[in-house]
């Protein structure tokens, strides 16, 4: 996934706790060696080279990632939508593939999902896909369970500090604090046992043709995305907040379709509110840093 | 380079490395039957969990039970394969005629038992390396296996993998020449240890650690390092030695985290081996240096550098080549036939599929097609074998011959 994952974990006993941590590492490594589009023997690799010869069987969990696709793309009406993989490597955000689609199909419709089968397909050769924008998400959230079958009772773990997810609260505070920055008035969310996405389209720039844009593309009209310049999702599963904090940061808006469990912000390009509440039980504003929780332990992994 | 192989393997190849076409490297395709396999997978941590992510890609096979002893374990097998039926006790696996075949997962000090049942229940098994925790067990095995009906393979997934199957064929053809000497490492930053919840189960699943069990990090890394060594050379080590001490983890612990060891060979070549649970600088590879070239292998990667007075070889105006900081190596690609007539070299830098699938693979392939096993019992009894010795090399701190009636059978 290209970024540095750290789990922070609370409570007495350091060698349970560093032990808890690393198998919450271990499901992070191996989600990114499961989903990576930049290794040949990914799953998501196999399914690229062979969803469209034959249906790919997949295992639970993975089935339900790409179920989630599916129902956040339908939802988002395809702002959210991993078919988009040819279109990033049109743009460069692929720069270590070579390999293009000269006319790619883009759209879930092409991608058949059988429940029954649990398995996945593509109606063609011209299907790619990219989970950069939901894999983070999902591997927190498998990463969470894992802290929570070890019995660790006070967690935060994080990819690339843009998706987040907690259990419990450090000790003296009612949730992680976690600050939202890069908007005219950043503030404070305390975060508890749930989950939260930022996506940002500044968060990395790249120059094609001569102009330059983030590395977010709307998959509807196939050029980079300038609807918003942050979206903010809060909610009880990171997967389902990091597919809607993108959806959000191409529509620019708030649907009608948005789950009822996500509280969602988007922010404009001057970086105001657009959308969203100003403040909610969740939400703490505040001009002053958060506290820095005291970690009894941290540990690191960044897999490329 | 091989006194024995080379010469019989350059009158097969009629030439040298000059008659390595890139069109004998192609991938096998996947076997096919009307019937797939029906696999029980006995054993679902982390590593059982892992081999059933890869047989759910080989449409010649279907994984119809999974057991475990350890019942959290067990459901989590069960949430990563529901239509498997769950199952405690592997004797009841066993009995089973509607299984084919089992994949044996489990610690190591518990093969023995269920490797020789599974023989003695006429299953086809696939046993995780090492074969097993003492010598006495990998003879017990191997001698259970000899004669079977039934295909053993043993997890050394080197020999299965295509990668270093290519690389082996570059050994073999001359093109490193006169063997000058061999290192391998494997460096993770681990505790080793998994979550258990209670003291009982912490026990028990923490196996690697506990010293009444545990062959260490020579036993349990080593011996898929230096089988890839054996199987290149097609010989073993005369002596063993090496030290170790716990230099990161010292949280009660008396198996070493850290471990360097030297494995000789009668011809005098070393193998320098080195392995760490406290640093993960440089992960994990085996090197082979001769007089033309060195060979790394890189489990999913493989590359040759080559002497400045190495002869020019035709093959070399399509390969792929990758930096390392001083030195340029020549990456060996699988199936660089089909990719280069794409014009897709660069994309075949790397394995398609994880160098664990291609061992199920093969064993799914033995079983269909009847051909014998890419590792069989014999083969993962002698690597275990030299990894025991050279775990008790270690603790005893002093040379171990190796006795060649070791690496027989009874």
């Amino acid at each position: 996934m290209g970024t540095r994952f750290e789990v922070v974990v609370g409570g007495d006993d350091e060698v349970h706790l560093r032990t808890a941590a690393e198998a919450a590492l271990d499901e992070i490594a191996l989600w990114d060696e499961r989903l990576s589009l930049f290794r040949r023997d990914s799953l998501l690799s196999h399914i690229n080279r062979s969803a469209a010869n034959q249906p790919v069987r997949l295992d639970p969990d993975t089935f339900a990632l790409f179920a989630a696709c599916r129902q956040v793309s339908l939802a988002s009406q395809g702002a959210f939508d991993p078919t988009v993989a040819p279109l990033m490597t049109r743009f460069g955000l692929h720069p270590d593939r070579s390999d293009s689609i000269a006319e790619p199909l883009i759209g879930m419709q092409h991608v058949i999902l059988d429940d029954s089968a649990r398995s996945i397909q593509f109606t063609s050769t011209e299907v790619a896909l990219d989970l950069g924008g939901i894999a983070k998400g999902h591997a927190l959230d498998l990463a969470a369970a894992c802290l929570r079958e070890s019995n660790v009772s006070t967690a935060l773990v994080h990819g690339g500090t843009s998706s987040i997810i907690t259990i419990g609260s450090p000790p003296g505070c009612d949730g992680w604090p976690i600050r939202i920055a890069h908007i005219d008035e950043p503030f404070t969310v305390e975060l508890r046992d749930a989950a939260m996405s930022i996506s940002s389209p500044t968060g990395r720039m790249l120059d094609t043709e001569g102009e330059s844009h983030g590395h977010i593309i709307d998959p509807r009209h196939g050029a980079p995305s300038r609807s918003a310049s942050l979206a903010a999702t809060i909610g009880p599963s990171a997967r389902d907040a990091d597919a809607w904090s993108t959806a959000l940061l191409v529509l620019g808006t708030l649907p009608t379709a948005l789950p009822a469990e996500l509280t969602a912000m988007v922010f404009s390009g001057d970086r105001r509110l657009i959308d969203g509440p100003l403040v909610s039980t969740l939400l703490r504003m505040s001009d002053t840093p958060p506290m820095e929780p005291e970690p009894c332990l941290t540990s690191t992994v960044a897999p490329s | 380079m091989s006194h024995i192989d080379r010469r019989s393997f350059m009158k097969r190849t009629g030439g040298g490395i000059a008659a390595l076409s890139l069109a004998e490297l192609a991938l096998a395709a996947p076997p096919q039957t009307d019937t797939p396999i029906r696999i029980g997978m006995i054993g679902v941590g982390r590593q059982g969990r892992a081999i059933l992510a890869e047989l759910q890609k080989l449409d010649a096979a279907t994984v119809t039970h999974i057991c475990d002893s350890d019942e959290r374990r067990l459901n989590a097998g069960v949430r990563r394969a529901p239509e498997a039926k769950p199952i405690a006790d592997y004797r009841a696996l066993l009995d089973n005629g509607a299984i084919d075949a089992v994949v044996i997962a489990t610690p190591t000090h518990l093969h023995r038992a269920i490797a020789i049942d599974a023989i003695a229940a006429g299953k086809h098994a696939y046993c995780e390396a090492p074969l097993a925790g003492t010598i006495e067990d990998c003879k017990a095995i191997t001698e259970a296996a000899r004669g079977a009906q039934s295909v053993f393979q043993v997890g050394l997934q080197a020999r299965s993998n295509p990668v270093y199957q290519l690389a082996r064929t570059f050994f073999l053809s001359d093109s490193v020449r006169d063997l000058v000497c061999l290192r391998a490492q494997r460096h993770r930053k681990t505790t080793w240890r998994t979550p258990g919840g209670s003291p009982e189960r912490e026990k028990r699943l923490n196996w690697r650690l506990d010293p009444e069990v545990s062959i260490g990090l020579a036993g349990e890394w080593g011996t898929h390092q230096f089988d890839v060594f054996h199987w290149y050379l097609d010989r073993y080590p005369v002596r063993v030695r090496g030290g170790g001490g716990v230099r990161l983890h010292r949280d009660g612990r008396t198996i070493h985290d850290t471990i360097a060891c030297d494995l000789e060979f009668a011809d005098g070549a070393i193998l320098q081996y080195q392995a760490t649970l406290a640093n993960s600088y440089d992960g994990r590879y085996e090197v082979l240096y001769g007089s033309n070239a060195a060979i790394k292998l890189g489990w999913s990667h493989g590359w040759m550098f080559k002497e400045a007075d190495a002869p020019t070889q035709g093959w070399e105006v399509y390969a792929n080549r990758q930096q390392f900081h001083n030195d340029e190596g020549i990456t060996l690609i699988a199936d660089a036939t089909q990719l280069a007539s794409q014009g897709k070299l660069k994309e075949g830098v790397g394995l398609p599929q994880p160098s664990l699938y291609y061992g199920l693979e093969d064993f799914v392939r033995s079983i269909i097609e009847g051909s014998p096993p890419t590792c069989p019992a014999d083969e993962g009894m002698r690597a275990s074998v030299i990894g025991i010795l050279t775990n008790q090399a270690i603790l005893e701190g002093r040379t171990l011959e190796v006795d060649e009636s070791l690496l027989k059978g009874h």
